[in-house]
């Protein structure tokens, strides 16, 4: 059959941002769903978002009310969501309470009622809240499979896109007919991690197209449910050909042991402990890009913004104007219950505002600690899947991670996140001549060459500056108890860093 | 406590009309009882019967210490109002104080509307139970009153 054969299936908006890109688009028209999860998951919020972005005057939405919440009440509460609009009431969407029917007779009168009411009002939306209140009175299997069949049969008929809600437990999952008869099917689950509370959605069937497989993250806010795809809005979005060109850090003499520089959309790690200048360096960064008229994003989780510019003020870098400007945008990211989704759905939103090329993490140990400690399993799953959505559209992602000094090992990362960074520089302190300086070294460049010199380096007024050449006349400078040998020439080989193991 | 002066207006506005209407139509009612039934018809779709009826009943009970004449009155299980058609069938509406109860009534329970539904909506249902006309000043009690 070809395309043009083949029916079309049109697409409703959710209302729920990002959910259409969730489910594939948008939701089937005439497709007959059930949003189910527990008490408190945010399945009436869900549907009257769907209600209110799809109910005309001509085409309204019917809203059966159960034994569930009292429409008053329901009335009451989700009138203080952004999206509730009081004037599509009642000629746009009609409440319609079913609970004496349900109470008084049997789930044929139900069904009755229900299609007076849809042949009356010829709806193009069906909501009925909460189904399970109306099923849970003792009816037979068969009696209730076939008033599901019926009303699924007549609500499709009639053109109607329908939601039933109902509190189901995932273990009543399985042989449910329910749940057979549904074109869609929409868990929300809630659960308590610690002192946090993590909600989750997963589309566990959608007849007709393809969603986006997997738990997504959402949340409940003023304006209503909002969903954070785990593809962060990007699915379809054209990776970019890899680009040879290069970003530099404006420190000269680290951009040429970088080969002239980070290759644009990399992932850069700098590792280091705490005082080795991991900031600076970052700052460095996103203040040369500004100056090359590449606009950037800092994401900050341990200090706040004004902190972090006022900082760069005291290495000469004015963060102040270009903020101002519209050229960067220092985010502050420290909700509780942070999920990365959401993180990288702020980070994302800023990007695309500002069309920004570079982006600074700091830190990712910042990062993980302002998630919700639910989130914090799927960290490094979520940080592969955030760094490959973001490099994917071109940005540079340079991110700062904070390393334990060991004099036994070399660790490049305490979260083995390094086979997702392209470029790592690693910043450490050595005990030289009694005193505690620090030295760097690239350790990987995955887009070319590099130095492999070990160089020292002082943060200054000035930011980082790497001092003289490279270090030769030490032995096992990276254990950071080097041993002085007497080679000083420059130019020969560097000695070898014996007895240390190599951590990523 | 008393009933809030912008639900008393509009309870007023809503009793003026059905008195106009009510000359036009038969059987003669009172204008309290037109007004809510109207109002009964149109809430129990969608609070049902059992969440008008107790609406209702709360209105009544807040409404009867400022119109004791209201004590006779008494809200069904059906929610419809039982009681207060034999107090108002020799009011003359068109007198100041004619209806004083009912119009206490109705406010009672246009402000509870207000109180968990808030006023856009309550007037957002209203508008689709009568038409705009009966929202005019006319019908207002300052209307009334010039």
């Amino acid at each position: 059959m070809s395309t043009e054969d083949k029916v079309k299936i049109n697409q409703l908006p959710t209302g729920v941002p990002g959910l259409d890109e969730i489910v594939g688009g948008g939701l089937p028209e005439f497709s007959f769903n059930i949003i189910a999860g527990a008490p408190g998951s945010g399945k009436t919020t869900l549907a009257h978002q769907f209600v209110f972005a799809n109910a005309t005057q001509e085409r309204p939405a019917l809203y059966f009310t159960v034994l569930g919440e009292s429409a008053i009440k329901m009335l009451r509460y989700q009138q203080q969501y952004t999206f509730f609009d009081p004037a599509m009431l009642p000629g746009s969407i009609r409440f319609i309470n079913l609970s004496q029917v349900v109470l008084e007779k049997d789930l044929g009168a139900v069904l009755e009622q229900i299609t007076k009411e849809v042949e009356r009002a010829n709806p193009a939306v069906v909501v009925v809240d909460s189904f399970r209140t109306m099923v849970r009175k003792p009816e037979s299997d068969m009696d209730l499979q076939s008033f599901i069949q019926r009303l699924a049969l007549f609500l499709a008929s009639w053109q109607a896109t329908t939601f039933l809600i109902g509190e189901y437990a995932e273990e009543e999952l399985r042989d449910n007919p329910i749940f057979t008869v549904a074109d869609g099917l929409f868990w929300l689950r809630q659960t308590a991690e610690r002192n946090s509370i993590v909600r989750k959605l997963q589309i566990i069937k959608l007849r007709g197209q393809d969603s986006v497989p997997g738990l997504h993250t959402f949340r409940i806010t003023d304006a209503g449910v909002q969903a954070f795809s785990r593809t962060f809005g990007l699915t379809g979005q054209v990776k970019d050909p890899p680009s040879q060109r290069r970003l530099c850090f404006g420190i000269p003499d680290l951009d040429e042991m970088l080969g002239g520089g980070v290759r644009e959309g990399d992932s850069v790690l700098i590792a280091g402990s705490s005082g080795t200048g991991k900031s600076v360096l970052a700052t460095q960064f996103i203040a040369e890009g500004i100056r090359h008229g590449e606009p950037g994003i800092v994401a900050v989780f341990e200090e706040r913004p004004q902190a972090y510019a006022q900082r760069a003020v005291s290495l000469g870098l004015d963060l102040e104007t270009p903020q101002k400007d519209g050229k960067l945008t220092i985010l502050y990211l420290r909700p509780l219950d942070l999920s990365v989704d959401e993180t990288m759905h702020s980070i994302l939103d800023a990007v695309q505002k500002i069309g920004a090329k570079r982006l600074v993490i700091d830190s990712l140990a910042g990062f993980e600690m302002a998630l919700s400690p639910g989130f914090r399993a799927d960290f490094r799953e979520s940080l592969y899947r955030m760094i490959f959505a973001l490099t994917g559209i071109g940005v540079t992602i340079l991110s700062t991670v904070e390393v334990d000094e060991s004099f036994t090992e070399f660790p490049f990362s305490t979260y083995s996140i390094s086979f997702l960074t392209d470029d790592i520089i690693r910043l450490r302190y050595v005990s030289i001549d009694g005193q505690l300086r620090k030295i760097m070294v690239v350790i990987k460049m995955r887009g070319g060459n590099h130095a492999k010199d070990i160089r020292e380096y002082e943060i200054t007024s000035k930011g980082v500056v790497i001092l003289g050449k490279r270090l030769t006349n030490y032995q096992g400078l990276i254990s950071g108890i080097p041993v002085h040998s007497d080679r000083s020439d420059s130019t020969g080989e560097p000695p070898l860093d014996t007895g240390i193991e190599h951590k990523t | 406590m008393t009933a809030v002066p912008g639900m008393r207006d509009l309870a007023h506005r809503l009793l003026t009309y059905e008195v106009g209407a009510g000359k036009t139509s038969e059987p003669m009612e009172s204008p309290t009882l037109r007004v809510y039934e109207k109002l009964r018809q149109s809430l129990v779709e969608f609070v049902g019967v059992a969440g008008f009826q107790s609406l209702a009943s709360r209105a009544l009970t807040l409404a009867t210490p400022e119109a004791p004449s209201l004590g006779a009155a008494r809200v069904s299980s059906d929610g419809s109002l039982q009681g207060l058609g034999e107090i108002e069938t020799q009011i003359d509406m068109d007198k100041d104080r004619a209806g004083e109860g009912g119009i206490i009534l109705i406010a009672r329970l246009l402000g509870l509307l207000r109180i968990f539904l808030g006023e856009a909506l309550t007037l957002s249902l209203l508008r689709s139970v009568w038409p705009g006309e009966a929202f005019d000043d006319r019908n207002s009690a300052h209307g009334r009153n010039a």
